[in-house]
C-alpha cells in the first residue's frame, strides 16, 4: 500500500515544530510513532500535504516523577515504555496495564501515548485509563499554552477540544493517594491487535486498608461516541464498604451511563451485559490491588 | 524532494536517497533489494514486514525511511553469519515450523527481538512476542516450539 506524497519536516527543537503547525495549520499532521497517522494517509482517509516527525525534540520522550506528588509523560512516550516501567505500573497501573494490551509488540514499539489521546477513537485504550486517574493534558501552540482535564478533551470520535495549531505535549497524573489500586480490563474477540468490544479502567481508593471507598473514578470505553465517566456508579460508591455485592450493584448503575452501538464487534445488549459485568470485576481487581497497597521502597 | 539518509543495514553502512513518502519497508524491498522483508497487509496488522529497528521489533510498513535515519536494522538476511543459520532459523528448519513461508521472516525477527531481551522466555512470553504475526497457514504451535527449543539452544551456545 502506497502513501500519498507529502512534505516532511523534522524539526529539532518543540518551538520550531509549534511554530511549523501554526504556519500550516489544518494542512499538517504530527508524526509521533505513525501507527495512525500513516494507515489514514494509506487508506486516503486522512490527505495532510506536511507530516511533522517529533523523532529530533528532545525531551518529549520521557516520563518524568515530580517528587511524590506526579508523573508527566511526554506525549511521545511509547505504549511498549509505558507498559514497561516500574513507576507506571506500580502507581498508575490502568495506565501501564492499558499500554500492555494496545496493538501488538510492534505497534506498541512505535504508538504513543500522545497519538492514543489524540485520535480519539471511541475504543482507545489508553483514554479510559487517563480518564480514571484525572490527568492533565498540556496543550501548546506557537504562543500560547493551556492545560485540560483529559474529562474535558473527547468530543467525539476523533474529535477533541484539541486546536488545529495546537500539539498535545505531555500527560501529567497526580499520584493516588495511599490504599489506591488500579485496574484496566479489556474485551475483544481476540488477545491482541484487537479494538476493544468494551474497556474498562478503573482507580479506586480506600480511607484506610479496611475502611470505606474513599473515592472511585470508573471510565468506559467503547460504549459512546467518546469514553465516558460512570458518575452514577462512582457516586453510589463513595462512602460504603467495598464488597463484591456492592460492586456488583456498581455495574448495573455503570451500564445506565452508556450508549453502545451494534456492529461487527458486538451487539448493543451484549455491550450493555458486559459493560456490567467487566465494571464489576475490574471493581473487584482494584480492590485487590488497593488493600495490598505498598509505599514505593526509597 | 529526497533526502540523504544514514544507517547501517544489517551490520552494513548505507548513505542513500530516499522519499518522504517511501516507508522502511519499500525502501529495503525496491532500494536495497532485501526482498526477505515481506510485505502483506502493510496496515501493520500481519506482522510479515517485522524488522529489528534499533533491537525493537517494528512493522517496517509503518516506519518511514526516512525516520530510520542514523539507525541501525536488522532483516532476516542478516541473521546467518558465514552461511550458517541462526539458531532460530534452524530450529525453524527443524521443528517443521514453515510452511508456505511468507510469514516467516517476521515471525524469526519477532522471536529475535524477544530472546534478545528475554534468553528464557516462558510460553506467554514468546506468545505474546509472536502476537503482532499472523500465520494463515496456522502453524503457530510448531513456531511457539521452534522458539523455545531456540532459546535452549542459544543459551547452552552462551554457556559453553
Amino acid at each position: 500500500m502506497l502513501l500519498p506524497k507529502f512534505y516532511y519536516h523534522e524539526p529539532a527543537t518543540l518551538e520550531e515544530a509549534l511554530r511549523l503547525l501554526s504556519e500550516m495549520g489544518g494542512a499538517a499532521r504530527i508524526l509521533a510513532g505513525g501507527t495512525d497517522v500513516l494507515v489514514r494517509m494509506k487508506l486516503k482517509i486522512d490527505k495532510p500535504s506536511h507530516l511533522i516527525s517529533l523523532q529530533k525534540i528532545p525531551g518529549i520522550d520521557v516520563i518524568i516523577q515530580r517528587e511524590n506528588h506526579g508523573v508527566t509523560i511526554g506525549a511521545a512516550v511509547t505504549a511498549a515504555e509505558l507498559s514497561t516501567n516500574e513507576l507506571i505500573l506500580e502507581r498508575f497501573a490502568p495506565i501501564g496495564i492499558a499500554a500492555s494490551r494496545l496493538g501488538a509488540p510492534g505497534i506498541r514499539n512505535r504508538a504513543t501515548i500522545g497519538g492514543n489521546l489524540v485520535n480519539a477513537r471511541p475504543a482507545a485504550d489508553l483514554s479510559p485509563a487517563c480518564m480514571a486517574l484525572d490527568a492533565t493534558l498540556k496543550l501548546k501552540s506557537a504562543k500560547n499554552e493551556r492545560e485540560v482535564r483529559v474529562n474535558d478533551f473527547f468530543r467525539g470520535p476523533g474529535e477533541t477540544l484539541i486546536e488545529p495549531n495546537e500539539m498535545l505535549v505531555s500527560i501529567f497524573v497526580e499520584t493516588p493517594p495511599p490504599w489506591s489500586g488500579g485496574a484496566y480490563i479489556k474485551l475483544g474477540a481476540r488477545k491482541a491487535l484487537e479494538i476493544s468490544m468494551v474497556n474498562v479502567a478503573v482507580l479506586l481508593t480506600l480511607q484506610s486498608q479496611d475502611g470505606p471507598i474513599a473515592d472511585v473514578k470508573i471510565a468506559l470505553g467503547a460504549v459512546a461516541p467518546t469514553p465516558v465517566r460512570a458518575f452514577a456508579a462512582e457516586e453510589f460508591l463513595v462512602g460504603k464498604q467495598p464488597s463484591s455485592e456492592l460492586f456488583k450493584e456498581a455495574g448495573a448503575i455503570g451500564v445506565g451511563m452508556c450508549e453502545p452501538i451494534t456492529d461487527h464487534r458486538g451487539t448493543m445488549e451484549y455491550r450493555c451485559l458486559m459493560i456490567e459485568t467487566l465494571t464489576s470485576r475490574a471493581l473487584n481487581q482494584a480492590y485487590n490491588n488497593a488493600i495490598n497497597w505498598k509505599p514505593l521502597p526509597v | 524532494m529526497k533526502r540523504i539518509i544514514k544507517l547501517t543495514i544489517n551490520g552494513k553502512p548505507v548513505e542513500t536517497a530516499v522519499s518522504p513518502n517511501q516507508t522502511l519497508l519499500q525502501f529495503l524491498r525496491d532500494d536495497m533489494n532485501l526482498t526477505g522483508t515481506k510485505h502483506g497487509c502493510g496496515l501493520g496488522d500481519c506482522g510479515a514486514c517485522t524488522v529489528i529497528l534499533d533491537g525493537k521489533a517494528v512493522n517496517s510498513c509503518l516506519v518511514l525511511a526516512i525516520q530510520a535515519d542514523n539507525s541501525e536494522i536488522l532483516t532476516i538476511e542478516g541473521l546467518a553469519q558465514d552461511g550458517k543459520l541462526h539458531p532460530i532459523q534452524q530450529s525453524f528448519v527443524d521443528k517443521g515450523a514453515i510452511q508456505c513461508g511468507f510469514c516467516t521472516p517476521g515471525m524469526i525477527l519477532s522471536a529475535k527481538a524477544l530472546l534478545d531481551q528475554k534468553p528464557n522466555p516462558s510460553e506467554l512470553e514468546i506468545r505474546t512476542a509472536l502476537s503482532g504475526n499472523l500465520c494463515r497457514c496456522t502453524g503457530y504451535q510448531k513456531i511457539v516450539e521452534a522458539i523455545g527449543e531456540a532459546a535452549e539452544v542459544i543459551r547452552m551456545r552462551e554457556e559453553s
